[in-house]
């Protein structure tokens, strides 16, 4: 027996690396995650040669850094390039639109939106939503030296979200603040309120708070997470035919790493394991 | 109290929708109770059942758990490696030393035709070099579903059977081994050259931690650590969890670890102990069945229902089927099957479940396969379940069940002692016997109905006899007023394939002694003594008797043939034989030496003591069975 295990290995020994030449000349045909095939779907844009991106903030600390005619950077700029780069694109348009007309399907020409959207069966009346790229729990935002050491503090302070979010039913229902939630339209406005004391604390997705507390020069701390993780997913257009292929690009990036470079390189190695490092605040309800 | 002070209390009792981890696992294992029979109602194989019943609790189907739930998902992965761990773990090995060409001829033709027709089809379709080498994979492994249906029909042992057997350790190896590969060329990143040879390092160490290092380990932990039933089967756990971590941080898929994992405690954990008994029945309540129905959680029917995954689907039934049914058709005209014979190894090989499932997740987490090209699969893997269920159900009447002759006498060893100080010799020898045919190693501590008192304490001893020498068994008691009976019993019970009876002396007047041949004399089962006491088995000479025995008596042919199948599998390269008429051979060993001879008769029993330090096997001649007839020693039958 010892020897037929003997030869057993051998041979697989020698088939593992018969395959593994197969693979090399493979992988120098330059078959890369950067590159698509029809086996894990198809992309047509809606404009030929240009993969066109919704969003409703530029420039946004981390996730997309210089201008709209002029992007220098950002992780939901980056993944939007090499998404173009895996498609066969040539360039990436970049269209802003408030952000609850986008999460109720108002994508206009857009062949996707990239703008931190969690799926919701409510959204999905409106959306396609790929894989999710980023899974992350909301985090609270405030001032730094804002006390919130627990569930009664956090209850005894004023919030504010951007409307349509998800985080304004979160805060209402893990939350449950004494004084009602403050809706903004604009993430501008809501920071400057924040900044400015009329409000205490903000929910924000957990890499977007860290970037905006890193580029906040101390002014914002990211204090606690809340017990639940949410996906963050594209959105497409519903009954987008593209919604395979960029599922596809999704698992893809994630799986060979790409979206962990991309939030090192642009929200800060501390994103990574920020899920770890900031205190959660213990609800009572989930 | 009224009705109009009620109703504000019975108005603040709210009920929620039930949410939760809780209510998840509910809804799952009410798939895995219900989804199976359901289907066999409607003669469906189960496997579809739990596929199904997925997808209707699942995102696409009523959304109880929906697409953002993790829980489930992650137990189906450790679902998916513990069924490539005991895929592994149930493969048997001897078959593919028995019949070694038949099977490398076929498993070469398996695995190569329908993996040309899947690359050829990627190619076709403009996919990526990596896609075509998948989907050829894929399509070329297979799943021994119906496995347990042919060995029911007693076909187990028959060539064609054993070829496709055999054939499943080649060609789900190779597939999983291009899996990585591609997988390895899809996740590592780096250079072709650095990519390349991480694989092949990865795969290198794997192979060496799985083959090498992991039986080691996992026999050194069995020994000192497993006198726990649960400890042994968390071991059994954590080796396939070890080689799919290795695996892992090599950039190979962890199947693939779980599956060498496999391979490595094939000889450790025999099909029919009471180990694999447990892994068994772990895996079919939770693990395997929640990993089809998080399979089933990734069916779309607005997906499949499209033209192209239907497209898909055609293309690859064809390529799978075709290629399984080319390779079975060679081996008919090249190995000399009959045509049932062939048919059986297509209907043997053609289910897809396993392996097609694993390289299909796995192409699809990393983004190589669209949801189509999955459902496309999943289309294949129903339909050829239950194209191999037909075909094994009409053909498996049509191939002759092997001859009982052949069984294998390491099938199923039952020691059977009185004393347990006995028991290491005992069980070393048959874990000796049964290694060659994956056997297993039954203990019986045999009582008077006297000793009461003494016998959980002997059976404790017993137990932790076996464990130190590495035998899987758990021991019982066996309390009778006729030993002879209780063997004979024990024997038909345990469906044994040779009887070890373990004694200190045979010149002790002991009743053991001509229940021993009685049991021979009354059992078709074969019956062997041991007598003597050995630290190891070491020396092994085997006897010939020379025709004429003292007493006349004619020189017993199948205890002869016997005598000398025990002393090959125990002495190996190391066994002598030596001729002899001497009533008196067994008081010519040395200490240290084993030997084994064969006996027509108690009589020759009466001076073969052995020196101390020395042992013998003495094989005795079988007799009739009684229900054919009077047996010879009817009357030591008490």
């Amino acid at each position: 027996m010892r020897a037929v295990r003997r030869r057993i290995a051998s041979g697989l020994v020698a088939k593992a690396a018969a395959s593994a030449l197969v693979l090399s000349a493979g992988v120098l045909s330059g078959c890369g995650v950067l590159t698509t095939s029809p086996a894990a779907g198809t992309f047509k844009p809606r404009n030929r040669g240009v993969l066109t991106v919704v969003t409703s903030d530029v420039p946004e600390p981390g996730f997309w850094v210089g201008t709209i005619a002029h992007p220098t950077g950002g992780f939901e700029y980056e993944l939007a390039r090499d998404l173009a780069v895996r498609f066969g694109l040539k360039s990436v348009h970049i269209r802003i639109e408030q952000f609850n007309r986008v999460v109720d399907g108002k994508l206009g020409d857009a062949d996707l939106a990239l703008d931190l959207i969690t799926p919701t069966s409510q959204r999905e009346q409106n959306l396609d939503f790929s894989a999710a790229y980023l899974t992350d729990p909301p985090a609270v935002v405030v001032r730094s030296g804002t006390d919130m050491r627990d569930l009664a503090t956090a209850q005894g302070v004023r919030w504010g979200a951007i409307t349509s979010t998800t985080f304004v039913g979160d805060i209402r229902s893990l939350v449950d603040p004494n004084s009602p939630v403050r809706i903004y339209d604009q993430q501008a406005d809501m920071l400057a309120a924040l900044a400015d004391g009329r409000i205490d604390a903000v929910l924000m997705d957990l890499p977007l708070a860290v970037a905006m507390a890193d580029r906040s020069n101390g002014k914002l701390t990211v204090v606690a997470q809340l017990p639940v993780a949410e996906d963050i997913a594209a959105a497409l257009p519903k009954g987008s035919g593209n919604r395979q292929a960029v599922d596809s690009a999704m698992r893809a990036f994630t799986a060979t790493g790409i979206i962990d470079q991309l939030l090192k390189k642009w929200v800060g190695p501390a994103a990574a394991n920020a899920d770890k490092a900031i205190p959660l605040l213990h609800t009572t309800r989930r | 109290m009224t009705a109009s002070t009620l109703a504000p209390v019975f108005a603040a009792v709210s009920i929620k929708s039930p949410t939760g981890p809780a209510w998840e696992f509910l809804v799952l294992f009410l798939v895995v109770i219900l989804g199976p029979p359901i289907v066999r109602r409607f003669r469906g194989p189960g496997i579809i059942g739990l596929i199904i019943g997925g997808f209707v609790i699942g995102p696409y189907g009523l959304n109880v758990i929906g697409a953002g739930d993790t829980t489930v998902p992650e137990l189906g992965q450790l679902g998916l490696l513990y069924l490539m761990f005991v895929a592994g773990v149930e493969l048997d090995l001897a078959l593919v030393r028995v019949h070694r060409r038949a099977v490398a001829s076929f498993a070469g033709l398996t695995f190569l035709l329908p993996m040309l027709f899947g690359v050829v089809i990627g190619f076709a379709l403009s996919w990526s070099t990596p896609a075509a080498l998948l989907l050829g994979a894929l399509l070329s492994s297979h799943t021994l579903l119906l496995y347990p249906t042919v060995r029911q029909a007693r076909l187990s042992t028959d060539t064609a059977v054993a070829s496709a057997v055999g054939a499943t350790v080649l060609t789900d190896t190779a597939a999983l081994v291009v899996l990585a590969a591609v997988s390895g060329s899809q996740l590592a990143g780096g250079s072709p050259v650095s990519t390349a040879l991480q694989i092949v390092i990865g795969l290198t160490v794997l192979i060496g931690f799985s083959l090498g290092l992991l039986p080691r380990l996992a026999r050194f932990a069995f020994r000192y650590l497993g006198t726990d039933r649960v400890v042994r089967f968390l071991l059994a756990v954590a080796s396939f969890l070890a080689a799919a971590t290795l695996a892992e941080s090599f950039g190979i898929e962890p199947i693939v670890g779980a599956f060498f994992a496999g391979l490595a405690l094939n000889r450790l954990v025999p099909n029919e102990g009471p180990l694999m008994e447990r892994i068994d029945f772990f895996g079919s309540a939770v693990f395997v069945p929640v990993f089809l129905v998080s399979v089933g959680m990734l069916l779309d029917p607005s997906v499949m229902v499209q033209g192209e995954t239907l497209k898909l689907a055609v293309l690859f039934i064809a390529a799978s089927m075709g290629g399984k049914l080319l390779a079975s058709l060679f081996a008919q005209l090249t190995i000399g099957f009959s045509r049932p014979q062939a048919s059986l190894m297509f209907g043997l090989t053609v289910p897809q479940a396993a392996a097609t499932l694993a390289a299909t997740v796995v192409g699809f987490n990393i983004g190589l396969f669209s949801q189509s090209v999955v459902n496309a699969v999943l289309v294949l893997i129903l339909v050829s379940i239950i194209v191999g269920t037909v075909v094994v159900e009409r053909f498996k009447t049509r191939v002759a069940p092997p001859d009982v002759g052949a069984e294998k006498i390491g099938r199923r060893v039952l020691v059977t002692l009185q004393d347990p100080a006995l028991a290491k010799l005992g069980f070393a020898i048959g874990a000796r016997i049964a290694a060659a045919d994956t056997g297993v190693v039954r203990g019986v501590l045999a009582t008077s109905t006297v000793d009461a008192q003494s016998r959980s304490e002997l059976l404790a001893e017993l137990s932790r006899a076996g464990f130190a020498a590495g035998v899987d068994t758990e021991p019982r008691l066996m309390v009778q007023t006729s030993l002879a009976e209780g063997v004979l019993h024990a024997a038909a019970e345990e469906d044994a394939s040779l009887v070890l009876i373990g004694q200190h002396s045979a010149k002790a007047a002991s009743a053991l002694g001509t229940s021993a041949e009685a049991v021979a004399a009354a059992t078709p089962v074969p019956v062997a003594i041991v007598i003597g006491s050995l630290e190891r088995v070491g020396e092994v000479e085997l006897v010939r008797l020379r025709d004429s025995q003292p007493n006349g008596a004619p020189a017993p042919t199948s205890a002869s043939r016997l005598a000398a199948e025990l002393a090959t599998r125990l002495g190996g390269s190391r066994l002598r034989t030596r001729d002899s008429s001497s009533e008196s051979w067994s008081a010519e060993l040395r200490p240290g030496q084993l030997c084994i001879a064969p006996a027509a008769s108690w009589q020759l029993l009466a001076f073969s003591d052995p020196p101390a330090g020395a042992a013998v096997i003495v094989v005795l001649e079988p007799g009739v069975p009684l229900i054919t007839g009077q047996p010879p020693y009817a009357d030591v039958l008490i």
